[in-house]
């Protein structure tokens, strides 16, 4: 009787708690089952009911936005532009946070100072720059030119959360390789890299998912219709005198794929990124 | 065959005023092994982090076998170094591991696999090869480390410290293991700690460092009883040293001391160097083991005896600390006794004390009156 007291109270302890996991799930998660619902009907249907279960279901829609509107060119411009600055944005900014974590040379802070300072810069106060600079180096309206702003604004974040992982390798595994003979691009190879996986997954999982929805420079510097990305892609639906609103929730559901993709593949190697302490 | 010369050997940080290792000598021969002991901050792994090419010297030289190789880098020296923390790969299995040093100087597959296998059944270690690190015990962890340095079959072995990381039944375990192998394959080595035990079962020789300096090379047992100053009576020996203010005197032409109440006549081979100490105050040193209880038993030897209040017991089974209060002055020392002893807090009792085994220091220099 007492034991089943004891289990009642601790239930009603942990309430609150269940509460508001309950009310975090509906509020982040009930848009997303809305949009995937609404891609699933026509936006006649949805006019009519905006929150109507799909009936029939219209599988067909996908088909039509990857063929008759252009997605399949959206798709492929992002997939190529975020793949190459995810790749780019990797190994230049582990190289520069293996340097900084583990080298110590004049203007060693100045430098690092230089490249974190990307943190607190608002894009809005670069576009204007960036769209001059690219302007003048006609690279302007290319995915060439995308894929440099969007390293170079993603290099700050990445160095960040590399440099404080690699910092905590311990200095004995690097002495020993260079006592066995390994120059100091074979030690980060061969020994930064594969130990530094964990937080190397968890910046290639950030920059995927932040680069895959961008909007702001692509919409600055890409103007042709071929060029663009899924995000501008989407606004295609979207006019000054009308609102396609199921073709928009179909295309929604077309570029979060790529992303629920990649966060499950990465997700486990992610948070143990995120969480790893001494690498021992 | 290696023998490594250490020559004024000097590190200066920017960030630090006083030299972090100053003006370091030694000779360590061809299959030695040396132990480089002292506190924590001593200078004793810089030294050895300059011979493995680690570190920048900022004067003096390195030698190995007559050559200088303050210029030479690490990979290029023929050392191999097992560190602290092991530095295992947590990545690479354990083959890996003990072929990863093997692979960069281009050896054959089939002679890496022979050096591997061999060095892994010298170490029990070949039923572990497709493990990795962090599915091994601290034990095993450190015999790969050991192992990853036998298998280069290198001039010159480095140690810092390799056994701090283990609990103390198994460093007594892996102390002898690594003696054995060191004596089995008989390359130079140079072995960094702090633990006196280990410097005393492991060294052909030891070096005591404090503060940056050289303060005493000598074999164990000879640095034991011959200590070069009070910081080496203090640090070796586990209760250190009692050291007590005295002064020396002479007496029908020998020498003797005073101290604790007692007057003490030393031995005939010290009175010469003694003499310009008549008259003066000295630091006598005296290690708990040469106090008694009772008369020690066996022979006849100069005994003093001095009146003292028991402080503090404390028994460790197998011998008994005391911490004991003379009567005369207010000087605290501690006695190494038989386990059997019946004194308990606040009894009194007449303390023995070999007068055959005190040390004598000078206190404005602190080193040993020889």
């Amino acid at each position: 009787m007492a034991t089943q007291m004891r289990l009642g109270f601790a239930q009603l302890r942990r309430l609150p708690l269940v509460l508001f996991v309950v009310l975090y799930s509906v509020v982040s998660g009930g848009p997303f089952l809305w949009v995937a619902t609404m891609s699933l009907r026509t936006t006649a249907e949805i006019f009519k009911n905006p929150y109507g279960v799909p009936s029939p279901v219209h599988w067909e829609k996908f088909a039509d936005a990857w063929t008759k509107s252009n997605y399949s060119t959206y798709f492929w411009n992002s997939a190529t532009v975020v793949v190459v600055a995810v790749a780019l944005v990797t190994v230049i900014g582990s190289m520069a946070a293996h340097c900084l974590a583990r080298y110590r040379f004049r203007g060693n802070r100045f430098v690092r100072f230089l490249i974190l300072s990307g943190l607190v810069l608002p894009p809005q106060l670069l576009i204007l720059a960036l769209f001059q600079i690219l302007l003048d180096l006609d690279l302007y309206n290319t995915l060439t030119g995308l894929v440099i702003v969007y390293v170079a604004t993603h290099i700050a974040m990445t160095v960040y959360i590399l440099e404080g992982f690699f910092a905590q390798i311990p200095q004995d595994l690097f002495d020993a390789a260079r006592m066995d003979g390994y120059s100091d691009f074979e030690i980060f190879w061969r020994v930064t890299m594969p130990i530094g996986a964990p937080a190397i997954f968890t910046t290639v999982t950030l920059n995927f998912i932040i680069l895959w929805n961008e909007f702001l420079f692509a919409v600055v510097l890409l103007t042709d219709d071929a060029k663009r990305t899924l995000p501008l892609g989407i606004m295609h639906f979207t006019g000054s005198h009308q609102l396609d609103v199921g073709m928009v929730a179909t295309g929604l559901m077309i570029a979060i794929l790529p992303i629920i993709l990649i966060y499950a593949f990465f997700s486990e190697a992610m948070i143990k990124g995120m969480t790893a302490g001494a690498v021992r | 065959m290696a023998v490594i010369t250490v020559d004024k050997l000097c590190k200066r940080y920017e960030s630090m005023t006083a030299p972090a290792v100053k003006d370091v000598d030694f000779i360590v021969a061809d299959r030695e092994f040396m132990v480089l002991l002292g506190p924590s901050g001593c200078g004793k792994s810089t030294v050895l982090r300059m011979i493995a090419g680690l570190e920048p010297i900022t004067s003096g030289t390195v030698s190995i076998d007559g050559r200088v190789v303050n210029q030479v880098p690490a990979k290029a020296r023929d050392i191999a170094m097992v560190f602290q923390s092991y530095a295992l790969y947590p990545h690479m299995t354990v083959f890996d591991n003990l072929a990863f040093g093997l692979r960069r100087r281009d050896v054959g597959r089939t002679e890496i696999d022979r050096r591997v296998h061999a060095a892994a059944v010298k170490l029990g270690l070949a039923e572990l090869l497709k493990r990795k690190p962090h599915a091994l015990s601290g034990g095993q962890r450190q015999r790969v480390a050991l192992g990853r340095a036998i298998v280069r079959d290198p001039k010159v072995f480095l140690f810092d410290e390799p056994l701090s990381n283990l609990d103390a039944a198994l460093r007594v375990t892996t102390r002898n293991e690594l003696i054995k192998q060191q004596h089995e394959i008989g390359t130079t080595s140079i072995y960094v700690t702090h633990d006196q035990v280990e410097a005393m079962t492991m060294g052909d020789r030891i070096c005591i460092m404090n503060q940056g300096e050289v303060v005493q090379i000598g074999r164990p047992l000879e640095v034991y009883r011959n200590p070069t100053d009070t910081f080496v009576a203090r640090f070796l020996g586990n209760p250190p040293m009692n050291l007590l203010k005295g002064r020396l005197d002479a007496k029908d032409g020998v020498a003797v001391a005073h101290f604790a109440g007692s007057v003490i006549v030393l031995p005939k081979r010290a009175a010469s160097s003694l003499v310009r100490y008549v008259g003066r105050d000295v630091i006598i040193g005296i290690r708990p083991e040469d106090l008694y209880e009772t008369a020690p038993p066996g022979g006849p030897v100069p005994i003093a005896r001095s009146p003292a209040r028991v402080v503090a017991v404390e028994p460790l089974g197998a011998e008994t600390l005391l911490v004991v209060a003379l009567d005369v002055s207010s000087d605290e020392l501690i006695a190494r006794i038989g386990r059997d002893t019946a004194l308990r807090n606040g009894d009194r009792f007449d303390i023995a004390i070999d007068t055959t085994a005190i040390h004598l220091f000078d206190p404005a220099t602190t080193k040993a009156i020889v």
